[in-house]
């Protein structure tokens, strides 16, 4: 999708077609897969806290705090590929 | 640069609705069509460049931002006397499986090497240019990198363009 495109689609808080973008960008252009690769990152997330390992929430905070918030959303993006990729099944085929 | 073929339908019957049913409003429409200049002299006295969207990159450069929603509007000089060994590729949107067993099958710097070293070629550029193809922003597109990416290829003295979508 053109950036124009979404701009339109946020100027006229639609989000239908906003959801379909991430969907297609995170699913390599197909929106079912992208689903299922939002799902998957998650869940990766999920299985690295369920022993509840020490983390360095000073860190958390500290990026929260002093980053930009569209710094904070491109490494939101990193983060979902990110663990995309350690769940072993990468669909993308390709390095970040 | 290259003889233009007068002949414009589609390599892949159907693409652009492909295209346009998986991104949607990416499609762009140019009025103003540029042709292609020809080549002047033999290509064996040319000084050629490569232009490629394929995301290869010196190894050690900064990787191509293959997850940014809307594009990454750099470039990469790639040496073209580097060796396969030097270089990696950034992409995501496509398979690199068989560009992961030699980068010659996206990006043919040991081709163009031999075919300058055969005289097939006259000469490559110093550096050859690499840059990522999703880009969502056509309009930025097209006055940055593109741009950027002309006034490298004047810089370097060349006289051809290879150009190359991945």
């Amino acid at each position: 999708m053109s950036l124009q495109y979404l701009k339109t689609a946020v100027a006229e808080n639609d989000s239908e077609k906003l959801i379909r973008y991430v969907r297609l960008h995170l699913g390599d252009g197909n929106e079912a897969a992208g689903r299922k690769e939002i799902d998957k990152a998650w869940i990766e997330a999920l299985k690295l806290m369920l022993d509840v390992p020490a983390t360095d929430r000073e860190f958390i905070f500290a990026t929260l705090n002093n980053q930009t918030p569209a710094t904070l959303a491109h490494l939101y993006f990193y983060l979902h590929f990110y663990f995309v990729k350690r769940s072993g099944a990468w669909i993308h085929d390709g390095t970040l | 640069m290259t003889e233009l073929s007068d002949d414009t339908r589609q390599l892949r019957p159907g693409l652009w609705e492909t295209i346009n049913e998986r991104y949607p409003g990416s499609m762009i429409t140019k009025s103003d069509f540029i042709p292609l200049a020809r080549l002047r002299k033999p290509l064996s006295q040319t000084r050629l460049t490569f232009v490629s969207s394929a995301g290869i990159q010196p190894k050690g450069t900064m990787p191509f931002d293959v997850v940014h929603p809307v594009g990454d509007f750099s470039f990469r000089r790639v040496p073209s006397a580097s060796t396969i060994s030097e270089l990696e590729i950034h992409q995501i949107k496509y398979p690199t499986t068989g560009a992961l067993k030699d980068l010659n099958v996206i990006f043919p710097i040991e081709r163009l090497q031999e075919l300058t070293k055969e005289g097939v070629i006259g000469e490559l550029t110093p550096n050859l240019f690499s840059f990522i193809g999703y880009q969502m922003d056509p309009p930025t597109f097209e006055r940055t990198l593109a741009e950027d990416i002309a006034n490298a290829v004047v810089a370097e003295g060349a006289e051809a363009a290879l150009l190359c979508p991945a």
